[in-house]
Parts: C-alpha cells; structure tokens; sequence
C-alpha cells in the first residue's frame, strides 16, 4: 500500500528534476549511441586509409564530406571511432561498478551487519585502500598485468569498491537496530536471508546513486589510464587514448584533442547530474 | 561559461608577469635556437645526448676535425700527425691558440684532459672513446704522443668529437662540475651564460685561431632554450622567436613548410621489420618462406613511408640504406600486393589466415599499426606489443619475438659492415645463423679490396631478399625548421654546427 | 584526548605497515626482479647471481623486514635505470610535486570556501547556481585535457605563460589552475551543504536576532562548525591531488614524483615505483591522521567524549 503512494511522488519528483532530466536523457542517448555504434558509425572505426590523413572536420575548409568529423593520423573515420569510444567508456565504466560493486557491497554489508571484530577487519582493509595513490597503483598494476580491456576492468575493479563499502557499511549499521531487522533475527531469519534479501533492497537507493557517480569517476579513470598508454591498448578507439593520439597535432589540428574530451565532459556530466538528482529526489542523506 | 574563473586566474596571472620579449634573429644578429630535450651538463665526456654534444662542439676543440664532404680528417688543436709505429700517435700542436679564459694552449692541457678522462674513476660516459688510449705523453710543448692499449679503427674519429681539450690549470682546479658550471673551451663560441638545462647563451668567440677549420663563424650570439612541448615550438617559429628547431614530424612539417623554412636531410637510420624463422624454437609460421614472402608483399611499404615519413626518406629496397658503401637495390623484391601474399598464405596451408605477434621498439606507434592494419587485410592477425630498445632487443635474442620492428644507425656511418654483420655475422642478434652467409660477411667486412667488398656484400643481401628474413622499410630523415633569414646545412652525423650558419 | 591520540596513532602505524608490505609485494607480483635487473643482454647466469646478490632467494619476509629496515633508515635502495639510490632521485624530485600539490591545494580551499559560503547563503539564488556549475563542470572535465586546452590556448596561441617545465615559477601557473580546479567541487560542495546546515539552526537564527553582523555570524559561529566535515574531505582531497598530479605532471613535462613514476613504469624501473607509491600512501596517512585529530581537537564528541 505504502510503496504505491511513495512511487508515483517519487516519479513526479523525478520528472521535475531538471539535473536528473537533463543528465538522464544525455546518459539514455549514449547508451544508445553505444549499443547501436555498429549501425550509427559511417565506417569501420579500424579502417585505415593512408591517402586519407588528418581530413579536416566539417568546419574547417578542405572536408571531405564522407568524412564528418575529418580523419585521425592513421585515415581512420574519426566520428565513427568517437561513436564505438562511447561504448569502451561506458563498457569500462558499468564493468567496473559491477566488480567494485560486488566486493564493496559485501564488505559494508558484513562490517555494517556483524560490528565488531568483522568491522575493524574491514575497516582498516579501507582505510589501507584509501591511503594507496589510485592512479599509480592503477599503472602499475596495469603496466605488468598487459594492456587491455579485461585487465583494466578487473584491476579498478579490485581498487574502487572503497566508496561502495562506506556506503554500504553505513547504511548496514543504522538499519540493523531498525525494528523489522530485530524482529526477524528474534524468529530466527538466516543471516543470508537478512543481510541479501532485507538489508540490501532497502539501501538501493543510496547504492545506485554511489553507483552512477562511480561510474563518472571510472570513466575518467580509464581515459587518464589510456591517455598514459597504460589503460586501453590501440587501435581500441578510446576516447583518452584518442586524446593522447592527437597531442602532437594539438596546435594545427587541435579538433583531433577537442572532440574526444568534449565527448568524455558530455558524457561524465550526464552521468553525474544523473547521481545528483537521484540523490536529490531520494532524500539526499549520503554525501 | 565555466572556464570563467580560469580565464580571469590566468589572465591576472599574465598580466602580472608580461614575459619579456625574446629579441630574436637577423636584426639583433642572435641564432635563437630550440630543443625538445635537456641539455647535460656540458663536460662532454658525461654527455650522452646529442643536444649537449652540439653545445659542447661549439664550446670545445679536440685534436682533430673530420671534413664530413670529403670525409678526411683535418687538424684542429693538431697541426700535423704522424705514426711512428702501429700503437703510438705523435701530433704536433698548434701554436696560436687561446682558450677562452685566455690562458695559451699547449701540449699540457693535451696531457692533463686525456690522462685525466682515461682513467675510469673519471666516469667518463662511454668507455669505447677512452679505453683505447693507454696513456699520453708530452714530448715538447707543442708535442704529444698517444700510446694506444688496442689497435682501434675508429681513434681518428673518436679524437675528431668526442674527446676535446680542456684548459689543464682551470681543469685541474675545478673538475668535471666546475667545466661544467663555467666551461672554457678553444671552440668558435664562448659559454657567457647558462640555466642548466634550460637557457644558454654562446657568443662568437673570435680569439679563434684563423687556421681553425671551425673558424669563420658569423652570428654573433646564439641563444638556446630548451621547450619540451613541440607546439611551443611551431608557434614560436612562425612568430619568429624562433629561429631553429629540429626532429619536427613529417605532418607538421607539411604544415609549416608555407611559413617558415623546412629542410628536410637523410641520416644513416633505417627502419625495418626482422622476421626470424626460429622465434620460439621454430614453432612459427615464419619458418615458411611463403609466409614471410607474404608478409613483405602485404605491407604498403610506399604508402606508409610517403604518410610517417616523408622528407627526404625513401622506400629501401635491399636491407640497407642506398648511401652506404656495398649497398644494392638488385635484389628480390616484393612488390605491394595483398592477393600474392593472401595466395603465398595459402598456399603455405594459412587459407583462414594466422596470428603473429609483433614486436616493436624505438619506432612511432602509428607506423607499427599501419603495418598491423596492412597485415590484417591478408589474414594476418598481429598482436603488438610495445617495448623500450633494449627490451625489444633481449626479447628478439631470446627468441620470443617473431617479428621485431625496429631501426638501425649504422654508427652514422656509410658502410653496410656497420649493419649487416649485426643482424646476420654470427652474433648474438643473428637467428638465421646461416654460415654461408656470414662467411660471407666476415671476408667482406676484413678485406681490402672495394670491389670484392662489394661483390660479397651483394650476395648477402640477395641471400637476405630471397629469404625473407627483413622486409626492409624506409630510410630515415630529420626535419629542421628554420626561420626564413637563415641559412643552414645539415649533415647526415645530426650534429648541427651553427658556426657555418649565417644570415640570408 | 590521550585515548583517542594512541588509537588514531596505532591504527595509522597499522595502515602504514599494510601499505610498504603492498608496495613491496607489487616487486615480486612483477614477475622476477633480478631477471629486471640484469636487464638487456642478461643472461640467465647474471639474473641468477644478482638473485643472489640482492639476497632475492631469501624468504619474502625477511626480504620485507631487510627492505623496511632500509626504508626506515631512508634507503629505497638502487634504482635500475638510473644506477643511483632511490633516495636521491626521489629527493630531487620531491619539491615539484609537493609544490605543485601544496600550491594547487592552497588555491582549491581559498576559491571553494568563500564560493561554499557565499553560495549557502542563498541557496537556489544566482551566485549558487553558478557556483554548482563551475563544481559540476569541474568534476566532469578531465584535467590532462583540460590542461592540454589550456597550453594550446594559453601558452601556444597566446604565448602567455610556459607550457612546460617548472624551471621559472611561471611553469606552474597552469598545472597549478588545472589540479586545483579538479579539487575544487568536492571542497565547496562540501563547505556549501555544511552551511545551509548551520545557517539554518535556531542557534545561528538567535545569533542573527542578537543583532551580531552577518560576517560573524558565519565566520565566528556557522564556519566553526560547518569546518568539521571540510577538515576530513580537505585531507583526502590533498591525497587525491598527490596521485592526480602524476598525470597532470605528464601533461606538462613537470618532472615531479608522478611523472617519475610513470617514467620508471615503463622503463620497468621498481625500486623507484615501489618507493613513489610507499611515499605517497604515507603523506596520505599522516594527512588523514591529522585531520581526524584536528577534528577531534575541534570536537570533543569526536573523541568519545559525550
């Protein structure tokens, strides 16, 4: 009964919620762009034409029209390596939160839950994950592991759980001396059954807004990792690579820089205007 | 709208500072001079990069001078040489020579530097310039004797660049860092000013003896900053701040040749690709000549040479570059054409095609995915696989690299012995290890007779064409930008030598 | 207080020992650091000498304990690629980034609290919703670039400040803008929600009714405590700046610890990884340490005290 008045207040807060409008369709249009790249990109993002170097976007004089976005230094389409970097971006950015999700869920949870010698434990597993310079861990860790999408997923997998295990772990400690989590540990409910079946659904609002902004944060990740050459390998068309690619012609091509990282803006925007208005519309009680 | 507190951050900061102006060329008579890499400090028996060795060759003089367009050797310090016996050289000195401090040159300061730098607590950088003078003795004041430890071929050159002579009083009281804080040379330039690393001020020295083969310079200041970012450069060029640079890449190059001067010089380097037959003990498609004929046929090797390297780069045919003596283009060659190498593929039982990984080190990523790409259009799946030179090369000896991308110097030197008989004598870069073939090598490499020189040299490389084992790529070349007022030659050594420079 | 000092203290000792034994495992995860060592050219028989050279066929445990009673006496050992101690290349390098870091820092907290406490006291008015787009925009660009932007911009077009190097102080203007805009949202987001908080207590509304100026009102009374969280976050975000500045230092040829860093990965250079990331985590530590004694010196519920 509750939950079909809380719902529809809570769509209707939603949909008057300018940031969570704006931020949301930007991020739906992305998603989209990535899933159907195949059908949208003009040409095969790999494809190289060495006659066809460094075409100017449409702007600039000397465009070759099949080209809309000109070419990059090998000839290869440069929309079309914009359109499929949408889907590494985004591909590495939910990758990684379902990872780092998984372990940092169930960390908060069990600490939250349990207290005591299972939350020091884990609390100073965090605490010693927080003191690591990320970025560098992150090179290294990738430097020896082999370039390449799998092994970034699952290295800033294994490293950004912190913000999830904070979240969860707090919330798991104000909820377990709530009444219904004392009344089904006295019929004496399973602990699995608690911790996965009671506790977590009713923290998920505060865990998808961690969520979407993990993802914002993963995605620039990747392309600072990229842009260091210790993230995604080429021909990969991600967007930080993109941007390292085009650092020697920053001065008489600077579009070849400019449009992957307006790309990778627009899109981390979205997805962090998405976390605000959820936030906004679901009570705003995280930081 | 964002970028609002940025701008007016940055502009305050702007105007707070108002960078002085750099005055620059023809009218102020100063050579201002950029390079992307540190200079080190300018004692140059610790300098290992170039850009402090072409300071260092204008501030300081050794014995000898070689004449790059004959390629004979003049006396610098030396007035004249002899040999009185295989392991002994005797210079007599120069006469009217003046450091820049002006203390006189004589055959002291010979004796003390060589004596001093030949000893390895010296640290001196490269063992291979030094080891090979067991000591050095004055007979006279304008006389010196070297007694070699080992006969060396390559005395005269090291003695005409890398081994220059310092005053001995000034040396003697202030060592390899007080040089290298303040040094003094005999060279066409003095030192006035430096920050270390990043600005130098040299000036026309003319207290220079007019026998000098360095002598004659005409600018009168030259002024180098070091710019890490090469767009500063470019930009800095076309406003005319600057009047040198080099090592531009052959995009930009393109795009600046409207506004300032480009000249574009070959250099000994060539880029090729090594396919070794035996890589992970002859487990590898590679062991098939169809396959590496395959390999050569499908790689666009004009195309790619025309897009990465421009200039005065050129497409190799044999595995050498067309300026070295015993150098040939008549040899197999393999022509562009991926229906013969996706023909040769199946024919050697690769019809749905193979994977190869690919090794690459000291060579612009760009140009290794090109060849990737070209490879993949025959069937070829290359997994590449970036490393630093020495890396690279540990993996190619050891085996684990079936293709390595890669370039050769040659020691700046035009003769095919600098290069073949490292990729195919015998030694330890050598995987085919085919004696017939490094017989060969070795008769040409020890003999005297240009012509049998010559003629065993061409069998080598037929050997090499007909095998497969390179595909030969492109020569390289270095890019120099220059303002329009200035007049400049290259050498194919890269040492730039601003004393012959002038204004238009 | 005591109580509380000793088991900040014991924990941070805890999260330190945690953090070099991770720092020196990462040598062996590598795969064989004598093999690295003897590098180009190396044969098998020089890795297995220097393995026993460098006493790398002892238990990993005493290795740890050798390696940390070196690090305790300053000594991260030899560096491959330079054949120098660790010490002293990372002693060089130190200055730029803790300048680079301190600066950046500095100029985040000045621009975020007065932004922070200007944009609460109206929230939803002009000044707020300006100050949340410059946080929002700041947390979506990625500042390597931003800060490519910015040199084609400023330094190649304009030809106003250096692009690269940090020879004269003018190198750092802009590395210094870029790091400190990316630390900037957090810091006023932060000091903004803590505010309206504040501002909105009877106890501010009875200090305003009192009569007291507006500006001691919120630095005297709503600040004071609005500074708790900003003392936590400001600790982290100057971590966070540390392992920023590693790409920022790239960007702009600052030859920093980062950039050291990131040059000894690829040159495979571990003593000198290891030692970059061991200090980094460290001044991290000892930052966040600080901050929750700061906070608890500012808080006596902090301490337990109730």
């Amino acid at each position: 009964m509750a939950e079909e008045v809380i719902r529809p207040a809570l769509w209707r807060r939603g949909l008057r919620n300018v940031a969570l409008m704006s931020g949301g369709s930007v991020v739906v249009l992305m998603v989209l762009v990535a899933v159907l790249a195949p059908l949208l990109a003009p040409h095969d993002p790999y494809s190289q034409d060495l006659t066809r170097r460094l075409l100017p976007p449409f702007w600039i004089e000397g465009t070759d029209p099949t080209h809309l976005l000109g070419t990059d230094h090998l000839g290869r389409d440069y929309l079309s390596r914009l359109i499929y970097g949408a889907r590494i971006s985004l591909g590495v950015g939910f990758g990684v939160v379902l990872v780092s999700g998984l372990i940092g869920i169930s960390l908060g949870l069990v600490a939250g839950y349990f207290g005591g010698l299972a939350d020091m434990g884990i609390s100073f597993i965090i605490t010693t994950r927080l003191s690591l310079p990320i970025v560098l861990v992150a090179l290294a860790a990738v430097a020896f592991a082999g370039a390449s999408l799998a092994t970034l997923i699952t290295v800033l997998g294994l490293l950004l759980w912190d913000r999830f295990a904070v979240v969860s772990r707090a919330a798991a400690q104000s909820l377990r001396s709530r009444d219904f989590i004392k009344g089904l540990r006295a019929i004496g409910a399973g602990q699995v059954r608690i911790l996965f079946l009671e506790l977590l659904p009713n923290m998920r609002a505060a865990l998808i807004v961690v969520m979407t902004l993990e993802v914002a944060n993963v995605i620039l990740l990747e392309a600072a990792l990229s842009f260091l050459g210790l993230g995604v390998r080429a021909p990969t068309p991600s967007w930080g690579l993109m941007i390292s690619e085009g650092r020697d012609n920053i001065l008489f091509d600077p579009w070849l820089t400019a449009l992957p990282g307006a790309a990778l803006c627009v899109l981390v925007l979205a997805v962090n205007l998405l976390g605000d208005g959820l936030r906004d519309i679901t009570g705003g009680r995280l930081k | 709208m964002t970028p609002s507190l940025t701008q007016i951050l940055l502009s305050g900061a702007a105007v707070a500072m108002l960078a002085t102006p750099v005055l620059a060329d023809k009218a102020s008579d100063t050579l201002n001079v950029a390079f992307s890499l540190e200079p080190e400090p300018l004692d140059t028996y610790k300098i290992a990069g170039r850009e402090g060795l072409i300071l260092a060759r204008h501030v300081y003089d050794g014995l000898l001078y070689k004449d790059m367009d004959s390629g004979t050797f003049k006396g610098l310090l030396a007035e004249s040489w002899s040999q009185p016996d295989p392991l002994t050289l005797e210079f007599k000195l120069r006469r009217d020579v003046t450091f820049h401090n002006g203390a006189a040159f004589t055959a002291d300061d010979v004796v003390d530097t060589l004596n001093t730098v030949i000893k390895p607590d010296y640290g001196t950088r490269y063992a291979i310039s030094v080891d090979w003078i067991a000591r050095v003795e004055k007979v006279d004041d304008y006389t010196v004797r070297i007694h070699m430890a080992k006969p060396f071929a390559g005395a005269f050159e090291m003695l005409a660049g890398s081994l220059p002579i310092y005053p001995h009083a000034y040396f003697d009281a202030v060592g390899s860092a007080g040089m290298a804080k303040a040094p003094v040379g005999t060279g066409p330039y003095r030192l006035v000013s430096q920050e270390p690393g990043v600005k130098y001020v040299l000036e026309r020295w003319d207290g220079i003896s007019p026998e000098s083969p360095k002598a004659g310079a005409q600018i009168k200041t030259i002024v180098v900053r070091t710019m890490p970012e090469l767009n500063t450069q470019y930009a800095e060029l076309m406003s005319g701040k600057l009047d040198w640079m080099w090592r531009i890449p052959p995009d930009q190059a393109d795009r600046l040749a409207s506004r300032v001067q480009i000249v574009s010089a070959p250099i000994m380097r060539i880029s090729f690709l090594n396919l070794a037959p035996v890589a992970a003990s002859g487990d590898t498609p590679l062991k098939d000549l169809r396959v590496r004929q395959a390999v050569a046929h499908a790689i666009d090797r004009d195309a790619i040479t025309r897009a990465f390297a421009g200039g005065a780069s050129e497409v190799l045919k044999a595995f050498c570059n067309p300026a070295q003596f015993g150098c040939t283009d008549a040899v197999t060659q393999y022509a562009y054409d991926p229906d013969k190498a996706k023909a040769l593929l199946a024919e050697a039982g690769y019809k749905d095609g193979l994977s190869l990984p690919m090794t690459f080190a000291a060579m612009p990523r760009p140009v290794a995915e090109a060849i990737a790409a070209d490879l993949a259009k025959v069937g070829i799946t290359v997994q590449l696989d970036e490393l630093q030179y020495a890396a690279g090369v540990s993996k190619w000896r050891e085996r684990q690299a079936p293709a390595f991308f890669s370039n050769w110097g040659s020691y700046g030197v035009g003769d095919v012995a600098f290069l073949l008989s490292n990729f195919f004598g015998g030694g330890a870069d050598d995987l085919v290890q085919d004696a017939e073939l490094s017989g060969w090598l070795h008769e040409a490499d020890t003999a005297t007779d240009p012509e049998l020189r010559k003629a065993d040299y061409a069998k080598a490389l037929s050997r090499i064409a007909d095998e497969a084992w390179v595909v030969p790529m492109y020569s390289f070349n270095v890019n120099y930008g220059l303002s329009k007022d200035l007049s400049f030659r290259p050498y194919p050594d890269e040492f730039a030598r601003f004393w012959q420079s002038s204004w238009k | 207080m005591l109580v509380y000092l000793l088991r900040r203290l014991a924990v941070a000792l805890c999260v330190c020992v945690a953090v070099s034994a991770l720092s020196f495992g990462l040598m062996f995860v590598v795969g064989d650091p004598a093999v690295a060592i003897a590098g180009a050219g190396g044969s098998a028989r020089d890795a297995e000498a220097i393995r026993h050279a460098y006493g790398f066929d002892r238990p990993y445990v005493v290795q740890y304990l050798g390696w940390v009673g070196h690090v305790l006496r300053g000594d991260f050992g030899q560096s491959i690629y330079f054949n120098m101690p660790v010490t002293e290349i990372v002693r060089a390098r130190l200055p730029v980034t803790a300048i680079l870091g301190g600066v950046s820092f500095t100029l985040a907290l000045v621009v975020a609290v007065p932004l922070g406490i200007v944009a609460a006291r109206k929230p939803g008015g002009l000044t707020d919703r300006l100050a949340l787009l410059l946080a929002v925009t700041g947390q979506a660009v990625p500042s390597f670039w931003l800060g490519l932007m910015a040199i084609v911009v400023f330094g190649v077009w304009h030809g106003l400040v250096p692009t690269s190097g940090a020879d004269t102080w003018q190198g750092y203007i802009l590395p210094v803008v870029v790091l400190a805009y990316s630390a900037m949202p957090a810091m006023m987001r932060i000091t903004r929600s803590g505010m309206i908080e504040v501002l909105g207590t009877d106890y501010i509304r009875s200090a305003e009714a009192k009569g007291l100026p507006t500006w001691q009102v919120i630095v005297g009374h709503a600040l004071r405590n609005a500074i708790l969280p900003l003392v936590s976050l400001a600790a982290l975000q100057l971590g966070v700046l540390l392992s920023g500045s590693i790409v920022i230092e790239s960007v702009f040829a600052l030859n920093g610890l980062g950039r050291l860093a990131w040059e000894s990965l690829l040159r495979a250079d571990l003593p000198v990884v290891q030692a970059v990331i061991l200090i980094l985590s460290l001044v991290y530590v000892v930052l966040t340490t600080a901050a929750d004694l700061v906070n608890a010196w500012l808080d006596p519920r902090i301490r337990g005290v109730r």
